[in-house]
C-alpha cells in the first residue's frame, strides 16, 4: 500500500489515494540541527501571492482551515493536515519546505521522510538523507500541486538559503522581501537585538537560537519583522483598517502582510518608533492557539517583573507604544522555539545550554525583592494566557483529539450515532448526554467470551453533548476508517462510533498471556480510537515480521496472524532465559502493518 | 564524555517564581521573605540555601482540624536558591494567579506561595459518594500555584450553555466562580453492577474553567 518515491518521481493522487484529507508528516533530523518546517500555498506561477498560505510556526492555519500545521507527533519532527478539496482554486501548489535554524548544511541531515498518510493509512513515503545534499540549508521536499487533479511529487531540491531566501523565491517580486531585509534599521534604534534577527538578510533567517537571542528569533519572528512593516503602513499607506482587522490568523503572519503586500519604503518609517516586538502577535494564531498564546503569556512575566507592562496577548497595543526600550520581550530560553501548536507544553524548550550545567544564580537572589514579588509574579491575564495553552480545539468535528491522551467526541456530528466507550473512561462531558450499559447482541456475546481482562466493558453514549474520553493518560490515537479494516487487541479500544461492526478474533496459542489474545475487527466507516503506551510503532509487515504478544496494539485486517512459539530446549536449562518465547508472526501482501507499543501489558 | 544531553537538560535561568524544567518538573525561585507550601516528599533537588519544615502545627491544625481524618500533608520551604519539585513523574502546570480564586483538588496540588490565602474546602454534595471523600484546596490572592496533572490537563470554559460534569477523579482544579453540585447519574441498572461505570459527576455552571487531567487516577503517591 505504500508508495515509497524516489526524488523526482511523480503520481497522481487519486492513483495514491481516494482520500483528500490527508496528513503529511515530515521526519528530518541531523545532529544538533534545528527545523523549520513550513508548507507554501503557492499560485499558478509559483509565487506566494497570497502569503496567508504560507504555513509555518507561526501561522499554523490557512483561512479556510485547509492546510493546518499540527506540530511534532507519531514520530514526525512536524505534521499538517491537508484538506485538499477545501484548498482554494487559487493555489495550485502546495510545496513542503525543511529549513535549518542555525548553523549546518542538509549534508549533515540524518535520514528522514516525508509521507503522506491517509485515512490512517500510510500511502505514501519519500526517503531521504544527507547524501543528497551538499552545502544547502533548505530543501523543497515535495510538492501537491494541481494538473487534471492533485498530483504529488517527490522533489527533494536542495536551496542555498535559508527561509528568508525561499521566502524571496518564492515571493519573486524583489521587493517582495525588502521590508523585512530593510527591518533591521530599526533593530539600532533602541530595539531588542533579537528583533532583528530574522529580517537580516538572507542567512539571518536562520539565526541560531542562542538563548539571547533565540527568544527573539523563534516565536515571533515572523510575528517580530512584522511588527516593524505593521507599524509603518499606515504612514506609508493609510490602511490602518488593514491591521486592526486580522483575527487570529493573520496576527501570525503580518511579517507577511506588508512584505507581499507589495508597500515598499514602508520600512524606513520604522526606526523611529520601534515596536515591542510582543505587539507582533498579540492574538495567538493557531489551531489550539494555546500554543503560541501560552508561551506569550507566560514570557509577559518575567518583563512584568523587570518593569515593563507586559505584552499580554489581550492587550495588542498595536499604534501606540513608540518606544518601548527595554527589550520588549525577555523570551527566556524557554520560549526560544517555536511554539508547537501540538505540545502545549511549547514554552519548554530543553533550554539551549544556557549556563551547561553551572549554577545560575537565580536572578531573584541578588535582585531586588520585588522581582519575584507576588505583585511581580503575575501579570493581568497571565493566569488565563497560561491555561490557554491547554484549552483544547473545537474544530466542529465528530472526533477531535484535545492532546494526546485526551480525545472528545461530539455526538451531535455524526447524525447522532452513538458511540461506545470503554467503561469509566468519561472524564468530562458537556450537554445532554446518557451513559448506558451495553448488553445486548454481538458486545454481549464478546464480553461472555471474554471474561475479565478480554473485552472490557462498554458503555453506549447517547444524546446530545460533547463527551472527553481518556484512559490513565495513556496516548489516544483515533484511526478513521474509510471502508476499510483494522485489528485491535481489545484492551486497546478505548471507543468507537456504533457503526463500525466490531467482529471478534481470537487468537490461541501456547504461551499467550492469558490464554488467548483477543482481539475486534472494526470495518465500515466510522471511528476507533486505539489506546498505546508511549508512541507506538507501525512495521510493515514483511515476511518475517514479528511481535510481541504483549506489545502488539493493532494490525491491519488483510494481515494473518500466526503464534510462532520458539521452542527451545535451553529454556528449561537455566532460568536467565530471554524471556521471549511466544511471539506473533503477521504474514500479508505489502502494505499490511502491524502496531506495537513501547510497553509489555 | 558527549555533553549533548548533559547540556540539553541543564537548568535554564528562572524568569519568572515559578517555571517548569520540562513538563514534569516545577523550579521555583525561592527568596527569604517569601515562603512556599510545598507537598511533603515533592522535592527533588535543590540549590542553594533552603529550608523545610514539616507540616508545623500552625497549619496542620487548620487542615487536619477541619476534616476529620483527612490532611494536606504540606511543608514550608524558606530560604534562598531554586527548589525543584515534582510528582512521580505528573504533569505539573504552573498557574500565575493574578486575583484569582482558583480551587484545587488537594492531591493535585504541588506548591503555592505561602502569602496567598488558602483553605481546604469540601467539595459539597460529592464527598458523601465518592470513597476517597473529594476535598478541595482553596487558593485566592496574586502569587503562583503549581498544580499536577496525570497527562496533559485540558481546560474548558464552562460558559456556555447548559452544564459541565466532570468526573471526580479527573478532576484537577476549577475556577471558584463556577456553581458545583454532585450528580449522581447512576440508576438502578449500577446498582447490579452493570451500570455505565460512570456513576457520579459533579456538575459545573456558570464563567469558569475546569482544569481536568486525561485520567482517573487519583491516587496520592507522595507520602503522607
Amino acid at each position: 500500500m505504500v508508495a515509497h518515491f524516489k526524488r523526482g518521481q511523480k503520481a497522481r493522487l487519486s492513483d495514491l489515494t481516494l482520500g483528500t484529507d490527508l496528513y503529511v508528516g515530515v521526519q528530518i533530523s541531523g545532529p544538533g540541527l534545528v527545523f523549520d518546517i513550513s508548507c507554501f500555498g503557492l499560485d499558478a506561477a509559483e509565487q506566494l501571492s497570497d502569503d496567508r498560505y504560507f504555513i509555518f510556526y507561526n501561522q499554523p492555519k490557512s483561512p479556510e482551515e485547509s492546510l493546518q500545521q499540527l506540530g511534532a507527533q507519531a514520530g514526525d519532527t512536524e505534521s499538517f493536515r491537508i484538506t485538499l478539496d477545501r484548498v482554494p482554486e487559487s493555489i495550485h501548489r502546495l510545496t513542503f519546505t525543511a529549513t535549518i535554524d542555525g548553523d549546518g548544511t542538509m549534508a549533515q541531515v540524518a535520514p528522514g521522510c516525508l509521507r503522506i498518510v491517509a485515512g490512517g493509512d500510510e500511502v505514501v513515503r519519500y526517503a531521504f538523507d544527507g547524501s543528497e545534499f551538499s552545502t544547502e540549508r533548505a530543501v523543497m521536499l515535495g510538492d501537491f500541486y494541481r494538473k487534471d487533479g492533485w498530483r504529488f511529487a517527490a522533489v527533494g531540491q536542495g536551496f542555498d538559503g535559508g527561509l528568508a531566501a525561499l521566502l524571496t523565491h518564492f515571493g519573486g517580486e524583489v521587493e517582495d522581501d525588502e521590508p523585512p531585509a530593510t527591518a533591521p534599521p530599526a533593530a539600532p534604534a533602541g530595539q531588542p537585538p533579537a528583533f532583528a534577527v530574522p529580517g537580516a538578510a538572507g542567512a539571518g533567517a536562520q539565526a541560531p537560537p542562542a538563548p539571547g537571542q533565540g527568544g527573539g528569533f523563534s516565536p515571533p519572528p515572523f510575528g517580530g519583522p512584522p511588527g516593524s512593516p505593521p507599524q509603518a503602513q499606515p504612514v506609508g499607506a493609510g490602511t490602518p483598517a488593514a491591521f486592526g482587522g486580522p483575527p487570529g490568523g493573520v496576527a501570525g503572519q503580518p511579517p507577511a502582510a506588508p512584505p507581499f503586500g507589495g508597500q515598499p519604503g514602508a520600512a524606513p518609517q520604522v526606526p523611529g518608533q520601534p515596536v515591542p516586538p510582543g505587539g507582533g502577535f498579540p492574538v495567538p494564531p493557531g489551531p489550539q492557539h494555546a500554543g503560541a498564546g501560552g508561551p506569550a503569556a507566560f514570557v509577559g512575566q518575567p518583563g512584568a517583573g523587570i518593569g515593563q507592562p507586559p505584552p499580554a496577548p489581550p492587550a495588542p497595543p498595536f499604534g501606540g507604544h513608540p518606544g518601548q526600550p527595554g527589550g520588549g520581550f525577555p523570551a527566556p530560553p524557554g520560549a526560544a522555539q517555536p511554539p508547537p501548536p501540538a505540545s502545549p507544553f511549547g514554552g519548554y524548550a530543553p533550554p539551549p545550554g544556557a549556563g551547561a550545567g553551572g549554577y545560575v544564580a537565580p536572578p531573584g537572589a541578588g535582585a531586588p525583592a520585588g522581582q519575584f514579588a507576588p505583585a511581580g509574579g503575575a501579570a493581568p491575564g497571565a493566569l488565563t494566557g497560561v491555561l490557554d495553552a491547554f484549552r483544547g480545539v473545537s474544530d466542529g468535528r465528530r472526533w477531535s483529539q484535545q492532546n494526546p491522551q485526551l480525545i472528545r467526541v461530539d455526538l451531535t456530528h455524526g447524525g447522532g450515532q452513538p458511540v461506545l466507550a470503554r467503561q469509566g473512561s468519561m472524564v468530562m462531558y458537556h450537554g445532554d448526554v446518557d451513559f448506558g450499559y451495553k448488553s445486548q447482541g454481538l458486545m454481549g456475546r464478546m464480553t461472555r467470551w471474554a471474561t475479565g481482562e478480554g473485552m472490557p466493558s462498554l458503555m453506549r453514549c447517547t444524546g446530545n453533548g460533547q463527551v472527553y474520553l481518556a484512559e490513565e493518560a495513556v496516548r489516544l490515537h483515533p484511526v478513521e476508517l474509510q471502508g476499510d479494516a483494522i485489528v485491535v487487541a481489545s484492551q486497546h479500544v478505548l471507543a468507537f462510533d456504533e457503526s463500525l461492526e466490531p467482529e471478534v478474533r481470537r487468537i490461541d496459542g501456547h504461551g499467550i498471556p492469558g490464554g488467548s489474545l483477543f482481539a475486534l475487527q472494526f470495518q465500515g466507516h466510522g471511528t476507533v480510537v486505539i489506546t498505546t503506551h508511549g508512541e507506538p510503532l507501525v512495521l510493515p509487515v514483511t515476511p518475517m515480521t514479528f511481535a510481541d504478544a504483549n506489545a502488539i496494539v493493532a494490525w491491519s485486517a488483510g494481515a494473518q496472524v500466526l503464534v510462532a512459539n520458539q521452542v527451545r530446549l535451553r529454556r528449561h536449562a537455566y532460568p536467565g532465559h530471554s524471556g521471549e518465547t511466544t511471539q506473533l508472526q503477521f504474514r500479508g501482501a505489502p502494505g499490511n502493518f502491524a502496531i506495537v507499543q513501547p510497553y509489555e501489558i | 564524555m558527549d555533553q549533548r544531553m548533559i547540556a540539553g537538560y541543564a537548568p535554564a535561568a528562572p524568569t519568572a517564581r515559578m517555571g517548569n524544567h520540562g513538563p514534569t518538573i516545577a523550579r521555583v525561585a525561592m527568596q527569604s521573605g517569601n515562603d512556599l507550601f510545598a507537598r511533603t516528599g515533592s522535592m527533588i533537588a535543590y540549590e542553594g540555601f533552603i529550608q523545610y519544615e514539616s507540616n508545623p502545627a500552625a497549619f496542620g491544625q487548620a487542615i487536619a482540624g477541619r476534616l476529620s481524618g483527612e490532611s494536606v500533608p504540606l511543608m514550608k520551604c524558606f530560604g534562598d536558591g531554586l527548589l525543584y519539585l515534582a510528582d512521580y513523574g505528573a504533569n505539573v502546570v504552573c498557574l500565575p494567579l493574578d486575583n484569582d480564586n482558583l480551587s484545587v483538588n488537594a492531591t493535585n496540588v504541588l506548591a503555592f506561595d505561602a502569602h496567598l490565602e488558602w483553605g481546604v474546602q469540601r467539595v459539597r454534595g460529592i464527598a458523601k459518594f465518592a470513597g476517597q471523600g473529594l476535598f478541595n484546596i482553596g487558593i485566592s490572592g496574586t502569587g503562583w500555584v503549581a498544580v499536577t496533572s496525570r497527562g496533559m490537563p485540558v481546560v474548558v470554559d464552562c460558559g456556555q450553555a447548559g452544564e459541565t460534569f466532570v468526573d471526580p477523579d479527573a478532576l484537577v482544579a476549577w475556577s471558584t466562580g463556577l456553581e458545583v453540585s454532585g450528580k449522581r447519574s447512576f440508576k438502578a441498572s449500577s446498582l447490579l453492577g452493570r451500570g455505565s461505570g460512570e456513576a457520579y459527576q459533579l456538575a459545573f455552571s456558570g464563567q469558569g474553567f475546569v482544569v481536568v487531567q486525561p485520567s482517573e487516577d487519583s491516587t496520592e503517591r507522595l507520602g503522607q
